[in-house]
């Protein structure tokens, strides 16, 4: 009897931990949701709302040199907000193109890095990838503002990685602040 | 009755009567068009590794192991499978976009090499779905190869 009930405690235990999982992305779900809503209103032109995401990933990329996961966990969210009021209606034929080549990837790799603040090397994976998407991306609409293509060769066993920032300084992403200063830039788009 | 005598008795009747709530199967039987053998060259040993330590959750056909028929083991089981295939589905890879199709494949490289993939839950109950460091480079030059096939439209 005592055997059945050490059994039935640990099931127990197992299905609240199960469930536990279930509530993390609900908040993450609800989150994203909240930030619809106050970012609602201003994103009426496509425009303004690739701005939202550049603005978003620029976030990400900021909290990344930080080695600050929350933050960019925050910024993941902020992306995923930008897309769901990204108004397709007043692209050009090219532009919608790009758009839905780069979109559900850029939502899946937000995403991502907005469930996994506490695994930092996880979400910079996902942000390699994002950044060729929103390099692709911002290629393909008319800049609002000077970005800087920068690359460090020894991120991902020496495969080396990009990414897009704001300013001319280099603040690594990928090596945070072990190794701030590696990389170059390679282009500036204006 | 005191309380934990109560709970001593009740808990196996609850434990018996959950029994019988048994989640819809994740069988579909056939290979699908947009299967991702339909979309890469995958070696026969690749194949295997991958239908052995992933497909039960991240394909439309889980082979159904023992441990399903007994919850919550199975419902666990299940949620996995709901939550895996939403991330990526090997049945479905076909109808991705090539530049998520990339994306996928670098995961898949790094989940494996980082041992993150498969579920640590489920190796520990299927000893034999454990990649060898051989089967882990297999799969890695696997999906870096695949990734530059898709880059230059060479698929299959
Ligand atoms: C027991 C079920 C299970 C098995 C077996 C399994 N996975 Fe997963 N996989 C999951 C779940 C659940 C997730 C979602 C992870 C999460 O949200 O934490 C996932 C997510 C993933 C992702 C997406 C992660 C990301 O960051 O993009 C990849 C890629 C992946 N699995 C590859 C594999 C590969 C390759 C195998 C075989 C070697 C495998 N998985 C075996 C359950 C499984």
């Amino acid at each position: 009897m005592k055997n059945t009930f050490i059994g039935n405690a640990i099931l127990a235990i197992v299905l609240v931990a199960c469930n536990n999982v279930n509530e993390k992305t609900n908040t993450v779900r609800s989150d994203s949701s909240v930030l619809q809503q106050q970012t609602g209103k201003s994103a009426s032109t496509a425009i303004a709302s690739i701005k939202g995401i550049v603005a978003g990933y620029l976030q990400l990329k900021n909290a990344l040199s930080n080695d600050n996961g929350n933050d960019a966990a925050n910024a993941g969210k902020a992306i995923t907000g930008a897309l769901q009021n990204f108004d397709t209606a007043a692209l050009k034929p090219d532009q919608k193109k790009v758009y839905a080549d780069v979109q559900d990837d850029i939502k899946e790799h937000a995403e991502h890095i907005g469930m996994n603040a506490d695994k930092i090397a996880h979400q910079r994976e996902h942000f390699e990838m994002l950044s060729k998407d929103i390099y692709d991306l911002v290629k393909a609409f008319p800049a609002e503002q000077t970005l800087y293509k920068d690359y460090c060769p020894m991120y991902n066993n020496g495969k080396g990685a990009i990414w897009l920032s704001e300013t001319k300084e280099i603040k690594n992403p990928y090596l945070g602040k072990k190794m701030p200063t590696c990389g170059e830039i390679k282009e500036e788009i204006k | 009755m005191r309380l934990g005598k109560k709970i001593v008795i009740l808990l196996p009747v609850a434990f018996a009567a959950i029994q019988f709530i048994q989640p819809a199967r994740n069988k579909s039987g056939q290979v699908m068009p947009t299967d991702i053998s339909n979309t890469l060259n995958i070696p026969p040993l690749v194949d295997t590794l991958l239908k052995t330590s992933c497909y039960d959750c991240h394909s439309n056909n889980t082979n159904y192991p023992w441990y399903a028929n007994l919850q919550p083991l199975g419902w666990i089981l299940n949620k996995h499978i709901l939550k895996a295939k939403m991330e990526l589905n090997f049945s479905d890879f076909g109808s991705y976009s090539s530049r998520r199709q990339r994306s996928k494949l670098k995961s898949i490289a790094s989940q494996v090499n980082d041992n993150t993939m498969p579920l640590a839950s489920y190796t520990w109950l299927h000893k034999n779905s454990k990649f060898s460091k051989e089967a882990k480079a297999l799969i890695n030059d696997w999906a870096l190869k695949s990734i530059e096939t898709i880059a230059t439209g060479n698929k299959k």
